[in-house]
């Protein structure tokens, strides 16, 4: 025997379940929007605060492998054991050795003198520019925008091959990636 | 009465603590006989350095960059580049190595599809960073530099920036990520 009941002025039908009809609600009662407004900004500190700790942390830089000896080479197992000189030998390398330092120190000194001969040229012929005109030589004196970025490749023991046909091949690189 | 005694006498006698006046003041010092102690030095941070600019008549900082597969030739090239600005009283800021890298080249064999290892070339980078190069001077500087150049050792003068001071720092990827959800 279902009851009736009259809502709203309308006359509902037998079954109490129809209410859910016209007043839909849910199984569970709706979170309040506060509590999730808390949520989110509790979250927000909380990345804030973990950002502020890893921004304390200063950067590091990323270590040289040039500079780290491989363990493998601090094993004092191998060992060279070089022959012993003789006399003339030891005097016939010392000579050699004064030679060069004589070849090197004279290399060096003609090193010097050309730039100092650079140098010179390039004053008088500032100083000359500077009588003849004073806007050339201030533009003379200016520094180059140009100049920079500046690009050189070494030079080679053999001129590159003609008509070489290399193999097709591919380039992985493969460094160690470093991360703070 | 100890009116008059506050008053009487040098300032010693004349402080309300009456004991630094006794002959025994100081008895227990011992400190200033002991050598001095140098402070610890804390970790230093690893700090960008401000970078100028230059003036119309000077550059600003100036990275020269040797790079090469030989690490000796690099190396030493470096050495002479630095002793030569030394001598030529140009200011050096910093000469520093840049990470190494390395690669791996694979070649694809004549009969077949699969490639096989040809070798690891690992390639070095050395920077001497220099400061207030005269405009008049500069050409002079690059061409001694590149007649001492050596074989395989590629050369390259750029001005400094701080993406250059940047790429020698560890990647970071969690402030990275954590800084792309903030935002």
């Amino acid at each position: 025997m279902g009851k009736k009941v009259k809502v709203a002025g309308v006359e509902l039908k037998d079954k109490i379940s129809s209410l859910i009809y016209y007043f839909p609600c849910r199984a569970q009662p709706k979170k309040k929007k506060k509590v999730d407004v808390k949520k989110e900004q509790a979250q927000k500190e909380r990345m804030k605060k973990k950002l502020k700790k890893l921004e304390k942390a200063a950067p590091e830089l990323i270590p040289i492998e040039d500079f780290i000896t491989p363990l493998k080479y601090s094993e004092s197992s191998r060992m060279r054991s070089l022959p012993a000189l003789s006399p003339q030998e030891s005097e016939r390398r010392v000579l050699l050795l004064k030679k060069w330092c004589l070849f090197k120190q004279k290399q060096d000194e003609a090193e010097k003198k050309a730039i100092k001969g650079l140098v010179e040229s390039q004053q008088e012929a500032l100083r000359e520019l500077r009588l003849e005109s004073e806007e050339l030589y201030q533009a003379a004196v200016r520094r180059d925008e140009g100049l920079f970025p500046f690009q050189r490749d070494g030079p080679t023991y053999t001129p590159p091959l003609p008509g070489y046909d290399p193999p097709e091949g591919k380039c992985i690189d493969i460094t160690k990636v470093y991360t703070q | 009465m100890f009116a008059l005694l506050s008053f009487s006498g040098d300032a010693l006698l004349g402080c309300h603590r009456s004991y630094r006046s006794r002959p025994t003041h100081g008895i227990g010092r011992f400190k200033y006989l002991l050598p001095k102690e140098v402070p610890k030095r804390k970790k230093e941070k690893v700090q960008m350095k401000e970078i100028s600019e230059g003036t119309e008549y000077q550059y600003g900082d100036i990275n020269i960059q040797m790079t090469s597969y030989d690490v000796c030739l690099v190396e030493h090239f470096a050495q002479y580049v630095h002793r030569l600005c030394n001598r030529l009283s140009i200011r050096v800021n910093e000469s520093y190595a840049m990470p190494t890298k390395t690669n791996e080249v694979l070649f694809l064999e004549e009969r077949g599809s699969k490639m096989q290892l040809d070798a690891v070339l690992t390639t070095h980078q050395r920077v001497v960073q220099i400061r207030g190069l005269s405009s008049t001077f500069a050409p002079i500087l690059l061409e001694i530099i590149q007649s001492n150049q050596p074989e395989g050792v590629h050369l390259l003068m750029k001005q400094h920036t701080e993406a250059d001071f940047k790429s020698r720092l560890k990647s970071r990827p969690e402030l990275e990520e954590l800084l792309a959800e903030m935002s």
